[in-house]
């Protein structure tokens, strides 16, 4: 059954039961702690690790969508406190008069209660040369205290991604060029280490170059998604994931990379019916430009095509009809400054007509954050690189998110790490 | 980055010309004509429209150098630097003589990404004037644009056979031996390119310093097999930057010459290289630079350089050096008040105390006020350090400045005369001395709040022998004080006090042993800061896990306390949820 299709049914017993008979679902604990997720709160970014560290402890939490910017009803436990006090996460007690109230405030308005019942078992995919502070979700992950673990292509092809619930990829080239730096970087020591790396990796696996390799990666991926796993992909990762995917039997890679041009007409050849989100791009196929395609509408590393930072907007979703939209735009703030990655954004004329639109930037000819379904998983792409760093250059100090505790760029990503949590208690219904 | 740099020269060069030519054509006809029209158009933002007026400009003169160049820089604007070819075509066939229309052909031809075109220009050029070394230039710019390195050394090479000249473009060279790592032929191009054009220098020494760790021993020695002397300063320039400033120096005094400007030029570079480098080595290589610029300057200049360099000597730790500079401007006529003030204070520091106040007096009549004073404080610290307070008071009885209360509150504090002392450093509050001495005076104002007695001689013998250098006796005496005071009635501040103490002179142990003695639930308010620096200690002798608990222990224990968002800061650090920084 499609996962649609449980939320669906999902929705129709809740609906069925009332509020009245959904409160007696919960237990009749002494008090209950709200984690307000509007101004109130003196730290957004922690407040999902205390909510997931709670669920992870077998605490049937709620994520409260649409009430007070998407607030955490927890049962009050001797833990969650504690954590709270330690965290500098604000919390408010309440009683079960008080929740009665809000349950009552939710079921009369655009909001709705969704249950979340099992931690995401969470997977990063990094190099191992990669520095340890430049990947967004990495140091979101870190500074919200939310467990994770590293893997990288031996474990995606050796059928390891089985073991997690959400698998997030961030700058990884997965055309196997090297991000195009190749040209403008020859000689800088990481990139070195990066091709020597990436070049042993795929002799190791069997795959006669690193673009090849690469594919292999993203079909595993994209095969882990269509069993119902949950993609988080941000920057580059985006865009390459699926050009890698629709690049099957296509040289897409320059020849620094696999030996052989780029085939000049690969943009007529590409099979977009594999791809995730995509279709009908345009590849670039000057290999000293450090672009990959028309499907990024900023387009940072071409100087006569980039284009200037504006804001997006976060769109509003039903929250009793669309829970899982809701789920991933629950913010404090609608507009939020952008900010530039190798990918920045999507074009929407390269966005397949399946693909649910989270978040865009009015008037423009992109979106920014985007979500849809392949099988029985679901996927959500991000443009950019570091929402606190707009500019984000190589070498650049790592973003301490202790100064950013309310980052509304981040809060995005959080929303993406729970929102599997929710998920299976819908597919148990 | 020459490269980038000569290609902008030139551009700005042939923009100059294409003005100048124009302003010259303005002058001899009063009617508007295409090419002014054109520049008009380009200086107004309309590239499109400057364009078509530049090329009527050409089709009544194709060899008209404004309208020519006008058109380049407008179509680069456009991003059409291509289209300029059927035109610089035709102003090489009306003056194939006028080598910068072949520049225009060649950079078109290397927009156009056709490298055999950039050649062949590239030598029709060469053959206007078989001496010039731009055509060779522009087609090494052209093919690094690229990143063909491989066609960029053929056109410096071919530069070489053609020239007769093995040495010609041998900084373009050497950069693309350096982006190779080739360091031998570094070394050998850019020995060539110092000792042709000094201004190589610094790019050099940017060029070379990236280079790994394994290969620079090999480097120095390659340098070390250079005769000319320019070539053995960009040794001592890199000896600097790689750690090794005193062996920089010696290399770069072996190497000066008899000629007192190219002296200079050589000790200047040198300086430019460890000028920002802190630490006793560095500031000791500063000072033997300093000291040999001095040397080779006259006037006052050559003063002021010389006071530079005993102050470098004297942040070395090299007092007798410092003085012995001194010395040589010793006369009252020669010394500036800033000569004064590092002569006193070096005197200071070797505790000849009594000449360095004799050597004030001396300096009296040419000191204005303030200096004056601030000197009598720096000689009253060198009586304090000597043990003798009242010689100390002595020196500072006069003074009614900020920084002079607070040095008066130290010395009531050592004195042991507690209220007064608090009286005199609340009234320097702020304002006194560095952010790090007004710091540690906020320090010493809450060690003395909680403290009943008016007086206690003991706690300021104490923290005399702290200052005096004996930190171990002085903490052992501080502690001895707090045992005989209530935890909250000073005995846990003044253990907090002497815990940081002993943490800034590396006594670990001692001071983990003294914070956590000061964290005792009576004493309300020292405890989280006890606590806080007892995690820090932690923390910094890599015991993350026990900073944790003792972290987590004062955030629950004093959830009010001003000190929980640092303390949860350090608990973020301590889990690795941030950065490092």
């Amino acid at each position: 059954m499609r996962r649609r299709d449980f939320v669906g049914q999902a929705l129709g017993v809740m609906a069925a039961i009332g509020p009245a008979r959904r409160l007696l679902a919960f237990p009749r604990a002494a008090g209950w702690l709200l984690v307000p997720m509007d101004d109130a709160q003196s730290d957004h970014l922690k407040a999902y690790g205390l909510t997931y560290r709670a669920v992870q402890r077998g605490i049937r939490a709620e994520w409260l969508l649409n009430y007070r910017n998407g607030s955490f009803l927890i049962p009050a436990d001797q833990a969650t406190p504690r954590d709270a006090a330690l965290a500098g996460i604000s919390v408010q007690p309440l009683d079960d008069g008080a929740v009665l109230q809000i349950r009552a405030e939710i079921q009369a308005g655009n909001m709705d209660a969704i249950p979340l019942e099992k931690a995401p078992k969470v997977a990063v995919y990094v190099p191992p040369n990669a520095p340890p502070w430049d990947d967004a979700v990495t140091m979101v992950l870190n500074y919200a205290g939310i467990e994770f673990e590293k893997i990288w292509d031996p474990e995606v092809l050796r059928d390891g991604l089985k073991k997690y619930d959400w698998l997030h990829l961030h700058h990884e080239d997965f055309t196997g060029q090297y991000s195009k730096f190749y040209l403008n970087y020859a000689g800088a020591p990481w990139l070195l280490d990066m091709v020597k790396q990436n070049t042993a990796m795929a002799r190791t696996l069997g795959f006669a170059s690193v673009p090849e390799e690469k594919k292999g990666v993203a079909r595993a991926i994209a095969a882990y998604v269509e069993r119902g796993g949950f993609l988080f992909a941000m920057c580059t990762a985006t865009e390459t994931l699926d050009l890698a995917l629709a690049g099957q039997g296509v040289d897409i890679a320059t020849d620094y990379a696999d030996r052989t041009p780029m085939d000049p007409n690969a943009s007529a050849k590409m099979h977009w019916e594999l791809a995730l989100a995509f279709q009908n791009a345009k590849l670039e196929l000057n290999p000293s430009v450090p672009v990959f395609s028309d499907i990024d509408g900023h387009q940072v590393n071409s100087l006569d095509r980039r284009q200037p930072l504006g804001s997006f907007t976060l769109f509003n979703f039903s929250a009793k009809i669309d829970p899982v939209a809701t789920m991933l735009v629950q913010n404090h703030r609608q507009v939020i400054p952008d900010f530039y990655g190798l990918t920045t954004s999507f074009t929407r004329r390269t966005l397949k007509p399946s693909v649910t639109i989270l978040a865009d930037e009015p008037g423009a000819p992109w979106v920014k954050y985007i979500h849809g379904e392949r099988g029985q998983g679901t996927w959500t792409f991000f443009g950019g690189h570091d929402p606190e760093d707009p500019q984000h250059q190589i070498g650049d100090p790592p973003t301490d998110l202790s100064l950013h505790p309310h980052s509304p760029g981040y809060r995005l990503i959080l929303n993406n790490v729970l929102f599997p949590a929710a998920k299976k208690k819908e597919l148990k219904t | 980055m020459i490269l980038l740099r000569a290609r902008r020269t030139l551009s700005a060069a042939l923009g100059l010309l294409g003005l100048a030519a124009l302003a010259h054509g303005l002058a001899a006809q009063q009617a508007p004509d295409p090419a002014r029209r054109g520049f008009e158009l380009e200086r107004r933002g309309n590239y499109g429209d400057a364009v078509g007026a530049y090329r009527d400009a050409l089709k009544k003169k194709p060899n008209d150098a404004a309208a020519l160049f006008g058109l380049e820089r407008s179509l680069i604007a456009l991003d059409r630097p291509a289209d300029i070819l059927p035109d610089a075509r035709a102003a090489i066939a009306a003056s194939p003589g006028t080598g910068a229309f072949y520049g225009v052909a060649l950079r078109a031809w290397a927009a156009s990404g056709r490298p055999d075109s950039v050649r062949a220009v590239a030598q029709q050029w060469a053959a206007v004037d078989s001496t010039d070394e731009t055509p060779y230039r522009e087609w090494g710019a052209a093919a690094l644009a690229r990143h063909d390195r491989d066609e960029a050394r053929k056109a410096y090479q071919t530069a070489r056979d053609r020239l007769h000249r093995p040495d010609a473009l041998a900084g373009e060279l050497a950069m693309v031996l350096s982006e190779e790592h080739d360091w031998a032929g570094a070394v050998r191009e850019w020995s060539t390119a110092v000792a042709k054009v000094s201004g190589y220098r610094s790019t050099a020494v940017r060029a070379l310093s990236p280079a790994p760790e394994e290969d620079r021993s090999k480097i120095l020695r390659d340098f070390g097999k250079q005769t000319a002397p320019t070539a053995r300063w960009l040794e001592a320039d890199l000896r600097a930057q790689w750690g090794d400033p005193l062996g920089g120096y010696q290399v770069l005094s072996a190497n000066l010459p008899n000629d007192r400007g190219r002296a200079v030029e050589a000790i200047s570079g040198f300086l430019d290289q460890v000028r920002d480098q802190t630490g006793p080595e560095p500031r000791r290589a500063q000072g033997l630079a300093l000291a040999a610029l001095a040397d080779r300057t006259p006037g006052p200049g050559g003063s002021q350089l010389r006071l530079e360099a005993a102050q470098a000597f004297a942040d070395a730790g090299d007092q007798a050096a410092a003085k012995r500079l001194l010395g040589g401007m010793a006369t009252a006529i020669d010394l500036t008040s800033g000569a004064g003030a590092t002569l006193v204070g070096v005197l200071v520091k070797e505790g000849k105390v009594e000449d360095a106040q004799r050597k004030l007096e001396q300096l009296k009549p040419g000191l204005v006020s303030e200096d004056w004073m601030a000197l009598r404080r720096t000689v009253a610290w060198g009586w304090v350090r000597a043990g003798k307070l009242d010689r100390a008071d002595s020196m500072i009885v006069a003074d009614s400045s900020v920084e002079g209360l607070a040095m008066a509150g130290q010395l009531r504090l050592f004195h042991g005369d507690l209220d007064s002392a608090a009286i005199l450093l609340k009234l320097a509050g702020p304002f006194a001395g560095t952010r790090d001495e007004a710091t540690a005076r906020t320090a010493t104002l809450a060690m003395l709040q909680p403290i009943q007695a008016d007086t206690l001689p003991a706690l300021g013998a104490g923290l005399l022998a702290v200052e005096r250098g004996d930190t171990a006796r002085g903490v052992q005496q501080l502690e001895k004080v707090a045992d005989g005071l209530p935890v909250d009635a000073g005995g846990a501040e003044i253990r907090l006090y002497a815990g940081r103490l002993a943490q800034s002179a590396g006594r670990t142990a001692d001071a983990e042993r003294l914070l956590r003695s000061a964290a005792v639930p009576d004493a309300k308010t020292t405890a989280p800061a006890a606590e806080l620096a007892l995690a820090q200690l932690l923390l910094d002798s890599g015991r993350a896990k026990e900073a944790t608990e003792v972290l987590e222990q004062m955030i629950l224990g004093f959830p009010e306390s001003a000190l929980v968002p640092q303390a949860r800061r350090l608990l973020d650090q301590a889990r690795g949820a941030v950065p490092q920084t």
